[in-house]
């Protein structure tokens, strides 16, 4: 099948273009780096023809290694005899930071005797300037078509259209090298100069734009504006999502109500009421947080807000060897670290992303919270100061919250510090995108697409490991008896490795089974103690942890274990799935997991001095 | 006289003359792939305050950089017209 490749600086409006031409819905986004993976599709007009959409990228000089993979990939794709025609797009309104890799896509094409066309964008921008420019000249001399098009409004598709048929048609035909052996330091010089000879003249949209930048970069009202944005952002995740997991969940108790009944044997019932629909549940209810998270970064991405956030935290985050793009990626991982890891994709610089990877399971998540009500209700006094406004046991929350979050820039920057030469890294040079009206559409398509990237890649190793967590908390006890179970047997053989925390078996269980989500800690124990809801009040079983003589010592080291280890299922699931490796995710597990234990083994050691 | 663009005040220009020879080589040649190369005019837009990185404009386009690499680029004034 005859494929043609589109390609273009970040920015440029690739991925609007590639919508067009296939009638596909890959999202637009202006905030540079944003086209990721390779997305291909046939073409609207020719359908037994593909467009393959390459990440955008300023140059084929790559200065990282992630850069380098997308080079090789598209000097491998030049290779590929089905790819006829090379489809460039500059965006005519920064020209000469289009051109450059312009000239060094063509000079690539003529090597491989493949036919480049350059697609001008945004022309509509110049007629709204009443701006012209000499696109016939430009086109001469760089010896490759030059089409004018307007990818948001459509404006000239047709003629682009013409010319991949013509391409198609006249494939076989050879190419006249012109620029194939030019080196990329005359490229730039020859690029500079054809920007300024047939650029366009004169301010576009900067001046706009920066009566903007002026408010949204304003020390004391950007300040606000940004705290006001990512309030919302948050409260999108937490407050917003809420509903939805809540009638996700109800949905499958009400489905499950009516199917488990008419199951006539008991393991069966069991299984089909517990592993699977809970197992369903288990990474359906994370569907709306990661749709509506989408959304909302979306919108930042889109309106151009994205960048100016990502300046305003940069430097703070620098501290700890990360980035400001890093914020918004660590602050969703508040809410849950799976829309966090999705969220890291904006992330451009590989180092910093991974960095990032490293931070977000730290982040306090709302996993952890009924871990940590139970913990600190049972082992932190109600008792209050200064009348009534500082509570010891809000204070507690807060220390636990804050802890976390101090461990995750403490990682990053040991991190930093100690690999500074280890990894290849981009500069912080930020193109600031023209703030733009979103498009809805796009934006809506996207969230669900990654909602439905989530339940295909995650859902199956989280379903997995449900089912499997059941099958040993099951048998032989037929369910009757999670303490005689096999899982409760495996807690008996590790119980010497909670012993240093002063914990006994059921606490290794409930351990163990938090593996699934957090939060099954607290379920877990209500079973052990004998109490039912446990999860939905925690104090009659908080009451019980008290009775059962458990110190303070013991209840410190589990919030200090909590606050650092065990990633759950679904953060492990995706975190491979994003990151490429499953090696890292599998590293951290074990890393995280031994620091909170050695962690928790001193906070024992040290709560009980006293 | 030449000072680093990182030096340059919000509504004030300065010409690129040179980069520093401690600017890795790589982040030069992207700097240039941008647009800044020796003799541009670079126009500085937003200084935000803490130390955050600065934005400026090169022909048409605006950048955002650190001082990590702001201050590797070496600026002389630009003559008035």
């Amino acid at each position: 099948m005859k494929k043609i490749i589109l390609i273009g600086s970040p920015n440029s409006g690739k991925s609007l273009l590639f919508n067009r031409l296939t009638g596909m819905h890959q999202r637009v986004a202006n905030y540079p780096g944003i086209t990721v993976d390779v997305a291909s599709g046939r073409l609207a007009s020719i359908p037994e023809v593909i467009l393959v959409d390459f990440p955008g990228s300023y140059s084929l000089h790559a200065i990282s290694g992630e850069e380098q993979v997308a080079v090789n990939f598209f000097s491998q794709a030049l290779e590929d005899p089905d790819v006829v025609q090379v489809l460039c797009l500059i965006d005519v309104t920064r020209l000469e930071k289009s051109l450059y890799f312009t000239l060094q896509v063509i000079r690539e094409c003529e090597r491989h005797g493949k036919h480049a066309v350059v697609v001008a964008n945004m022309m509509d921008v110049l007629e709204r300037h009443k701006i012209s420019m000499d696109l016939a000249g430009l086109s001469e001399e760089i010896q490759a078509p030059v089409l004018p098009v307007s990818a948001r409004s459509g404006k000239g598709l047709d003629a682009v259209q013409e010319q991949i048929e013509q391409g198609l048609a006249n494939s076989k035909e050879g190419v006249n090298p012109t620029i194939a052996e030019v080196p990329d330091a005359v490229l730039r010089g020859t690029a500079h100069k054809l920007a300024h000879k047939y650029g366009p003249k004169g301010d576009l949209l900067i001046k706009s734009q920066a009566r903007l930048d002026s408010f949204f970069l304003h020390t004391a009202l950007g300040g606000l504006v940004f705290f006001a944005i990512m309030y919302m952002m948050f409260q999108s995740i937490f407050t917003w999502a809420a509903p939805a997991m809540d009638a996700i969940e109800a949905l499958i108790a009400d489905i499950a109500a009516v199917v488990v009944p008419l199951i006539p044997n008991q393991i069966a019932r069991d299984f089909v009421s517990d592993a699977l629909f809970g197992g369903i549940g288990a990474f359906l209810v994370f569907v709306p947080q990661i749709f509506v998270l989408t959304f909302v970064i979306g919108i930042l991405e889109d309106s151009g807000y994205m960048a100016r956030a990502a300046l305003i935290c940069h430097k703070p985050l620098r501290l700890f060897g990360l980035t400001g793009k890093s914020f918004i990626p660590m602050l969703s991982g508040v809410a849950c670290a799976i829309p966090g890891i999705y969220a890291a994709r904006s992330i451009d610089s590989p180092k910093k992303r991974l960095l990032t990877y490293i931070a977000i399971p730290l982040m306090p998540c709302s996993a952890r919270l009924p871990v940590y009500t139970l913990l600190i209700a049972a082992f932190i006094p109600s008792t209050t100061l200064f009348g009534g406004l500082v509570g010891a046991q809000g204070a507690a929350m807060f220390g636990v919250y804050f802890f976390g979050m101090m461990c995750g820039l403490i990682a990053t920057s040991v991190l930093t510090r100690a690999s500074k030469d280890h990894y290849e890294d981009l500069p912080f040079v930020l193109e600031m995108p023209p703030y733009r009206l979103p498009a809805w559409q796009p934006l809506i398509r996207n969230s669900w697409n990654r909602s439905k990237h989530f339940v295909t890649k995650a859902g199956k190793i989280i379903f997995t490991v449900t089912v499997v967590i059941w099958f040993l908390g099951y048998f032989p006890t037929m369910g009757d008896d999670l303490g005689g179970s096999w899982l409760g047997q495996m807690g008996h053989v590790v119980e010497p490795i909670f012993t240093p925390l002063g914990l006994d078996w059921r606490y290794g269980v409930a351990i163990m089974t938090s593996f699934l989500a957090r939060e099954v800690f607290v379920g877990t124990l209500g079973t052990m103690f004998g109490i039912e809801g446990s999860d939905e009040n925690v104090l009659p079983l908080a009451e019980q942890i008290q009775a059962s003589g458990l110190s303070v010592a013991s209840g410190v080291s589990l919030l200090v274990f909590f606050a650092i280890a065990l990633m759950c299922v679904s953060t492990m699931a995706i975190l491979s799935k994003e990151s490429g490796s499953r090696t890292l995710a599998l590293k951290m597990f074990a890393v995280y997991g031994t620091a909170a234990y050695l962690m928790a083994i001193a906070a024992y050691n040290l709560v009980s001095l006293f | 006289m030449f000072s680093s663009l990182w030096s340059l005040q919000a509504g004030t220009q300065g010409r690129i003359s040179d980069f520093d020879t401690a600017l890795a080589e790589n982040y030069r040649i992207r700097l240039m792939e941008l647009g800044f190369h020796p003799g541009e005019v670079i126009t500085c837009l937003q200084t935000p305050a803490f130390g955050a990185p600065k934005v400026y404009r090169v022909a048409n386009s605006i950048f955002s950089l650190d001082d990590d690499v702001a201050r590797h680029i070496m600026i002389s004034p630009v003559d008035p017209a």
